[in-house]
């Protein structure tokens, strides 16, 4: 159940702790919490399930660690900051191009530079590959939560890759 | 309609782009994007970002570290289980594969043949059956051509394997075919058919195989039973999570509707 998502653990860890030792650290622990799971529950699908509990072991380890890289609340101002931004953008179409060319340094540096809900939202979907439903059962959120986070996250990025 | 979608239309491009609309919603982003030039450029701008994503985020492979300690983890349960294969000593393991195949030039001399299979061997390909069932269960995508038409499926894998396989649908014994997949046995690609009971699924694998006909064997392997029996030179092993009577249902079913379809020919 758990080895065959094992990349994917440690790539959705990675993006939410941001280094790969922590990232290890979270799997682990993530490891253990699922094989012990594993006996009672009833999982019918393993890697949103896996992944679910990578990420709130991250959330959970990110509390304790690093308190302050946490946003628990929506931070309504950057959030309508970035939402502004973007709608300011609307029109011209070279960044389109820009962020289709957007290499790999580039997109890291970008999705690590989201705030964290967002970047949870961003990687779970188009990283992982998780449905709506799989993200926001996994972050405990409705699914309209998960598609303005995601919406709001996928502004920032725009912003940010269409002008380099 | 108070959906917030509507309040927001990047929510909406959002939804599009993520496959998680349904056909009207499709064609009410389709209308909005027709009649909105900024729209569609943002819409635009949204693809490209995940297209990029998904090429070039990068996603990193876990670490050959943590990859052993995870498989230290699992380990221990496993090996409460008996049907676990022993672990390879290292000095046998490159004397295996010439040690099985004596196993079998001896045995076939003996006329043995069939009634002991040799337990290495067979190891391998049980392996083999059993890892394929339950990638296919874990991922969700037990299939790699998802029909229930077995003239769908049969040349489609005619063009992946290099014999003939035999397709048939028992739907009406309970048992709906509902697609094909390739398996790797042995580095050998084999046609694996996926049917239908109920929740659970019966994967049905086809091998060569030179001997004769035999009746289907029972063997209990990680919690799955397995049942193998020859027809007309072929080699077939069901794998299932059924209990082992509904498998013994499934193959007679099976089998029955192979000698059928063997005697005439199949209609295009």
């Amino acid at each position: 159940m758990v080895l065959p998502h094992l990349d994917d653990a440690y790539g959705l860890a990675r993006w939410l702790t941001g280094n790969g030792a922590d990232a290890e650290d979270v799997v682990q622990d993530a490891c253990l919490k699922a094989l012990a799971a594993m006996d009672t529950a009833v999982i019918e699908k393993p890697r949103p399930w896996l992944l679910t509990i990578v990420r709130n072991t991250a959330f959970t380890w990110l509390q304790k660690n690093r308190p302050k890289g946490v946003l628990l609340t929506d931070d309504s101002e950057y959030l309508e900051a970035a939402g502004a931004k973007a709608r300011d953008a609307a029109g011209s179409n070279p960044e389109e191009a820009l962020i289709a060319a957007a290499d790999e340094a580039a997109l890291e540096a970008a999705i690590q530079g989201l705030p964290h809900l967002f970047r949870e939202v961003v990687v779970m979907r188009d990283i992982n590959g998780l449905s709506y439903r799989e993200i926001a059962a996994a972050i405990d959120a409705p699914v309209g939560t998960v598609m303005s986070r995601l919406a709001r996250g996928r502004a920032v990025l725009v912003e940010k890759l269409g002008r380099r | 309609m108070s959906d917030p979608a509507h309040d927001d239309p990047r929510l909406l491009l959002g939804a599009a782009l993520d496959g998680e609309l349904d056909a009207t919603g499709m064609i009410e982003v389709e209308r909005r994007l027709a009649a909105d030039p900024a729209l569609a450029a943002e819409y635009a701008r949204l693809r490209a970002l995940q297209g990029a994503l998904k090429t070039r985020a990068p996603r990193p492979s876990a670490p050959e570290a943590l990859r052993a300690r995870a498989i230290a983890m699992v380990q221990p349960s496993r090996q409460l289980k008996p049907t676990t294969p022993r672990r390879a000593k290292p000095w046998d393991a490159p004397y295996r594969s010439l040690a099985a195949s004596l196993v079998v030039g001896v045995i076939l001399g003996a006329g043995g043949y069939g009634l002991v299979v040799p337990q290495m061997a067979q190891d391998d390909v049980s392996s083999a059956i059993v890892a394929g069932f339950v990638r296919g269960r874990v991922s969700g995508q037990p299939v790699d051509v998802a029909t229930s038409d077995r003239h769908t499926v049969k040349p489609w894998l005619a063009g992946k394997v290099p014999v003939a396989t035999t397709v048939v649908d028992l739907k009406t014994d309970g048992f709906p075919l509902v697609g094909g997949r390739v398996d790797v046995v042995k580095n050998e690609p084999v046609a694996t058919l996926i049917y239908q009971r109920r929740e659970h699924q019966i994967a049905l694998s086809e091998l060569p195989d030179g001997g004769g006909a035999s009746e289907p064997r029972h063997e209990t392997r990680d919690g799955y039973v397995l049942l193998e029996w020859r027809d007309s030179g072929r080699r077939y092993i069901a794998i299932s999570d059924l209990p082992p009577a509904e498998l013994d249902a499934f193959a007679a079913a099976f089998r029955k509707a192979a000698a059928i379809e063997r005697e005439e020919p199949a209609k295009p």
